[in-house]
């Protein structure tokens, strides 16, 4: 196994979350393409640690701390979702225009 | 050999799964799929040798956020959802973008090709709790504060209005 291989699933990966964070309408589904598009970070980062600099763990510590906020990101993003969803009743995000003023 | 029928097993998995996230029209399925996703994820950072990384990843993300967003998708959706229409109608310029930006990424990453690893993977944990206990306290530190104020602000938005 080389490191291209690697780097081209997470590419993959991450293009198919960016794919869905353009185009989908619905905004859990937005959420969803989000996390798709930081676990193709987290692989990269441990591919690149495992390939390039063997017996440090940098790229694991720095992992950690993206899952930690992914985590704290998809709480805070839900939570809205609901709070939104208990108002407009619709999980479209053309509906989402309460800040026009 | 088992190592690359292993890789291209999970990356089957983990591309596919990813596909029926982005593209199946109802959400209980996307949110199912994404959780199949993120295993598969666990098991490339196995593969990969790094232990603390792959029980994290199955603790946090396949324990914690699937499960908190099929719960979201069960409180937020309609049945109606899978008549409709679930993609924006700027399907083809996203698709465009995406390639672009696919295409520029191999680009970059051409620079690493053939690179194999030369050493063993080794156990983590302790590198990592050193690591995590001194040069990166502070960090750390401010990450449980993060976590803290999320919660907060989690209770804040759900919380029903006073009467």
């Amino acid at each position: 196994m080389t490191l291209s291989h690697y780097l081209v699933l997470s590419g993959l990966v991450f293009t198919i979350g960016l794919f869905g964070v353009l185009t989908r309408r619905n905004i859990i589904g937005i959420l969803m393409s989000i996390e798709l598009m930081l676990n193709a970070a987290n692989i990269n980062f441990v591919a690149f640690n495992r390939f390039l600099y063997p017996g440090q763990y940098i790229g694991h510590t720095t992992v950690i701390f993206i899952i930690t906020l992914a985590a704290a990101e998809v709480v805070v993003g839900l939570a809205l979702v609901m709070a939104i969803y208990k108002n407009l009743k619709s999980v479209y995000v053309e509906d989402y225009n309460i800040l026009k003023g | 050999m088992t190592e690359t029928i292993i890789f291209y097993m999970l990356s089957a998995v983990i591309l596919l799964s990813a596909l029926g996230v982005v593209l199946l029209p109802g959400l209980m399925h996307s949110a199912l799929c994404l959780g199949l996703c993120l295993a598969g994820v666990a098991g490339i950072f196995a593969s990969l040798g790094s232990d603390f990384i792959f029980a994290a990843q199955i603790l946090v993300y396949v324990g914690g956020i699937a499960v908190l967003i099929l719960f979201v998708v069960l409180l937020a959706a309609n049945a109606s959802e899978k008549m409709t229409r679930q993609i924006s109608e700027a399907w083809l310029p996203s698709l465009l973008i995406c390639s672009a930006f696919f295409w520029a990424f191999l680009k970059v990453t051409r620079y690493f090709s053939g690179l194999s690893a030369q050493t063993a993977p080794s156990p983590s944990v302790k590198a990592i709790a050193a690591l995590l206990l001194g040069e990166y306290a502070v960090p750390f530190e401010l990450i449980s504060i993060v976590l803290l104020a999320s919660m907060t602000g989690a209770v804040l938005f759900g919380r029903r209005k006073a009467e």
